[in-house]
């Protein structure tokens, strides 16, 4: 069975595991130990000590969280529940306007704020952008994951969750 | 030689059965133990190995015989072998998206009784592009063989090649300005074109009269024969010597397994759950000359996607709340959609052991009726139809994506597809003669990022892994323009951490003719129509085109003056503006217009891919170095990324990192001063939303997508709290 250090799990997570070994990991048979590891270096790198228990962004995590799981950006901000859309919870900035548009776009052709606008959802702690929507003017914001947490780590992992009292 | 069957195939009997069981055991046709391959893994292996071995030496050698650049150049085909019912067993590499088409084009024909007529007979070739019996769009012209052995069917060999013209109302393949199914070309629907191992003459005829430049077609076609018998015939020798009735239970194990696999594949990467994401697309054809009537010219798309990752590891997808058909060229047949679907797997998820028709038995896709995805009227044109597929599946990427980064496998975790806007032509050639052409360096956009690095720059398309610009000089031997550009465009890449692939741009000199008609497609008008992701920002892709009419180019070229090679970053004053005096034009939507004459300058940009990640931790180094060699503007490197740059002794850029950590902390500070609770931003939009204050073509995606939809009428009373239908005057 395919199997890597947790060294080198965490140098291809930041981007500095060298290409030629890089390659080598997209091209081998997957390592189906790759889970546990990759929490565990995410665990390291943030800098609080709640449980882990599924990363759903770049430096978005549901964690336990005492008898709570909830979506934690990696400052250690809390968007709650997470169940619900942790977007609901974040601070926002909405380019609408050729100006703004044109920050992020300095030479290319624009388009049309009444046709499409740029949402960042931002950490309000620590200003993360952690996701950015393109979306029409009055589209609902995306609940972009839900997971089937309790199943896949029940069925999946074969490591169910302890029963948690509240978040699910 | 022939091989006559000894009797009446009754293959349609099969089919029902081979689905019938299906059904009752979840099992391909029934197989529910692979005992072959339990008995002899290494021989199972090896067979499906050998398979694989002929579809891409036939393809090889059938690229040696098209004379179209489509093909030679930029591999614009692919083979494959099919079961007796018309599963894929192997394929080649090149355009998979049409393996499951055709899969789709056999079944018909079988469902239809051809068996009884036409008759499937040893030697036959039957042909089609109809994208309702199974295809993509027009030019994607599939040839089938069937393949017999000891007077019994065994199987299918198939092959497509995506043709340079189909003779629709406008020149090329994908015909831009068709609206409905009259105008897109030359239909061949699931037709016997061949008999005895030969295209039929009077088949090859009608290609002669009918398309603006059939030698692509017509040796496409002899292309497509020629690698189906020889895969016929590898494939015959193959049962002589394994057997015939190992042959007929091997070929359904290795679809089973490829099942199976795919299952495996989804449980051991991803995590169960619903997924969701959208893009968009803007239409805007109004004023354009040559558009009937039929109805509104300007549209915008919402293209929302949910994807179901359930407990067994099946992956559902479900377009609802999308938008309907419409009288344009961009609606998709669910065969088309399929297609769509098993190209994405099979680069993101069957990159080890069988790939076929199996993986995508492991998949549903739900495809609302009425939608663009699934048309209730079979006179709709699809002859553009990857202008919505692509950004479709690019949101598949995104969302498969997700559930890799949630897994760990963030090495597999890719921002997705872009559109790669397609310009196609015709009229005079350079050489006096009429012509018709799709040029194809689109055939290699500017991929998504990669959540470990950047994505590629001018090196990815989604319907073909293996994409290719061609060379500059053969494109230059099929049409009366000249190169006196390409180059990468700066800033193309969507903004992020690890920025999307850029594109280029290309800016050609019309030479040698009066009368060039040059019609684009497949580019979004108003609207990004791709995204990023985590952080990471769209790529720029609503270009406009610019040309400049009875220009002074040769005036300049005769004085050495310096000429434009590119439109330049300033989005004002072009560099064509700025070099060259003539009628200057900046058109957005379809390019469709006037023919252009020699002395006329044209351009026309790709696309590059979404973000991944946060701009503010995009390494100052690599920002460099991107900038030295044009990715990346000295001014996006400071105002996008907070990166500060000095000049070394020589002039070349470097990253002050002092300076670049202070200038971030300010961004950062600002970004955080700039932004409000998004609690706060929706009291204030839901004023906007009650009102429905928005411009018409929004409104009408609403209204669009409120009729169709119960779910996506439901998800917007609810996110705004307000009754969507009454807003939207939707009865």
């Amino acid at each position: 069975m395919t199997s890597y250090s947790k060294e080198v799990i965490a140098d291809l997570v930041a981007g500095t595991l060298p290409w030629p070994q890089t390659r080598r990991v997209m091209s081998a048979y997957k390592d189906d130990d790759r889970f546990f590891k990759y929490v565990s270096v995410l665990q390291d790198r943030v800098g609080w000590s709640d449980p882990i228990l599924l990363p759903v962004g770049d430096h978005l995590f549901i964690c336990q969280s005492g008898e709570e799981r909830v979506t934690k950006c990696e400052c250690g901000h809390s968007f709650g529940d997470y169940r619900r859309n942790w977007k609901l919870k974040a601070a926002i900035i909405v380019r609408d306007n050729e100006e703004l548009l044109r920050e992020i776009y300095p030479n290319s052709d624009l388009p049309d704020p009444e046709w499409m606008e740029i949402r960042e959802f931002i950490c309000p702690k620590c200003g993360t952008l952690h996701e950015v929507e393109a979306a029409a003017p009055g589209y609902p914001i995306v609940h972009d994951f839900e997971p089937d947490l309790e199943g896949f780590y029940r069925d999946w992992l074969g490591k169910p969750l302890e029963p948690s009292s509240k978040g699910g | 030689m022939l091989d006559k069957p000894a009797s009446a195939l009754r293959i349609r009997e099969r089919l029902i059965e081979s689905e019938r069981l299906m059904d009752e055991t979840g099992c391909y046709d029934g197989i529910t133990e692979l005992k072959l391959r339990n008995q002899d893994p290494l021989k199972f292996e090896t067979l499906h190995t050998k398979l694989r071995a002929y579809c891409v030496s036939a393809r090889e050698m059938a690229r040696r015989i098209s004379a179209s650049p489509g093909v030679r150049e930029v591999g614009e085909m692919v083979v494959a072998i099919y079961t007796p019912e018309g599963d894929a067993i192997a394929l080649s590499n090149g355009i998979m998206v049409h393996v499951h088409t055709m899969s789709r084009f056999i079944k018909w024909m079988i469902r239809n009784g051809y068996e009884e007529n036409p008759q499937i007979r040893d030697g036959d070739v039957f042909a089609n592009n109809d994208a309702f019996i199974g295809t993509v769009q027009v030019p994607d012209v599939m040839d089938v063989m069937p393949i017999f052995h000891s007077g019994r069917l065994v199987g299918w060999a198939g092959a497509v090649c995506h043709e340079l013209e189909a003779g629709g109302i406008t020149p090329g393949g994908d015909v831009a300005l068709a609206q409905e199914r009259f105008t897109e070309g030359l239909f061949v629907c699931a037709e016997k074109v061949g008999e005895n191992d030969e295209l039929r003459r009077d088949y090859v005829i009608r290609c002669e009269r009918n398309l603006r430049m059939p030698i692509y077609w017509v040796l496409d076609e002899k292309a497509k024969v020629a690698s189906c018998i020889d895969m016929r015939e590898s494939v015959k020798a193959l049962i002589d010597e394994i057997g015939l009735d190992y042959w007929m239970q091997v070929s359904k194990e290795f679809i089973e397994e490829g099942r199976r696999a795919q299952l495996a594949r989804t449980r051991q990467l991803t995590v169960p759950g619903i997924y969701r994401g959208h893009t968009f697309y803007g239409h805007v054809t109004a004023g354009k000359p040559g558009y009937q009537p039929l109805g509104d010219p300007d549209w915008l798309y919402n293209i929302p996607i949910e994807m179901e990752i359930t407990a067994d590891g099946k992956i559902v997808m479900d377009f609802e709340g999308t938008q309907p058909w419409g009288y344009h060229s961009m609606n998709c047949t669910p065969a088309g959609m399929d297609g769509g679907m098993f190209v994405t797997l099979t680069q993101h998820m069957n990159f080890e052991g069988l790939v076929n028709d199996g993986a995508w038995m492991a998949t549903e896709l739900k495809l609302p009726t009425g939608t663009w995805t699934n048309p209730d009227n079979e006179m709709v044109a699809t002859a553009t139809s990857w202008a919505l597929l692509l950004p479709a599946y690019g949101v598949f990427q995104r969302l498969l994506s997700r559930s890799f980064i949630a897994r760990g496998f963030v090495e597999e975790a890719f921002v997705g597809q872009v559109n790669s806007p397609m310009i196609e032509m015709g009229g005079q050639s350079q050489y006096g003669t009429p012509f018709g052409m799709a040029h194809f360096e689109c055939a290699a956009a500017g991929s998504g990022a990669l959540a470990i690095k950047d994505g590629l720059d001018t090196a990815y398309v989604g319907w073909n892994p293996e994409s290719d610009m061609g060379n500059i000089e053969i494109w230059e031997q099929n049409m009366p323009m000249l190169y006196i550009g390409r180059s990468i465009v700066p800033n193309s890449g969507g903004a992020g951490k690890y920025r999307g692939g850029c594109s280029f741009l290309s800016t050609w000199l019309v030479s040698k003719t009066d009368h060039l008609r040059l019609v684009t497609s497949e580019h979004s008008s108003r609207v990004f129509d791709n995204g990023g992701l985590c952080g990471g920002y769209p790529a720029p892709t609503c270009q406009k085109h610019r040309a400049v009419r009875d220009s002074n180019i040769f005036d300049l070229a005769e004085n050495r003056a310096p000429l434009a090679h590119h439109t330049g970053t300033n989005p004002y004053r072009s560099e064509l503006e700025v070099r060259l005096e003539g009628e200057h034009v900046t058109l957005e939507g379809p390019y469709i217009t006037a023919p252009h004459k020699t002395g006329d300058v044209f351009t026309h940009s790709y696309n590059g891919g979404g973000g991944y990640g946060d701009v503010l931790e995009r390494d100052p180094v690599k920002t460099a170095w991107d900038v030295e060699n044009g990715f990346l503007t000295w001014e996006a490197a400071e105002g996008i990324f907070g990166i500060v740059l000095d000049e070394d002794e020589e002039g070349f850029p470097v990253a002050n990192l002092e300076a670049t950590k202070r200038h971030r902390a300010g961004m950062r500070a600002k970004r955080l001063a700039r932004a409000k609770p998004v609690s706060e931003w929706m009291a204030k939009e839901r004023e906007r939303v009650t009102a429905a204050d928005f411009a018409p073509e929004v409104k009408k995606m609403y209204a669009s997508a409120i009729r169709l939809s119960p779910r996506f009428t439901k998800d917007f009373s609810t996110f705004w709290d307000v009754d969507a239908k009454s807003t939207f005057g939707v009865e």
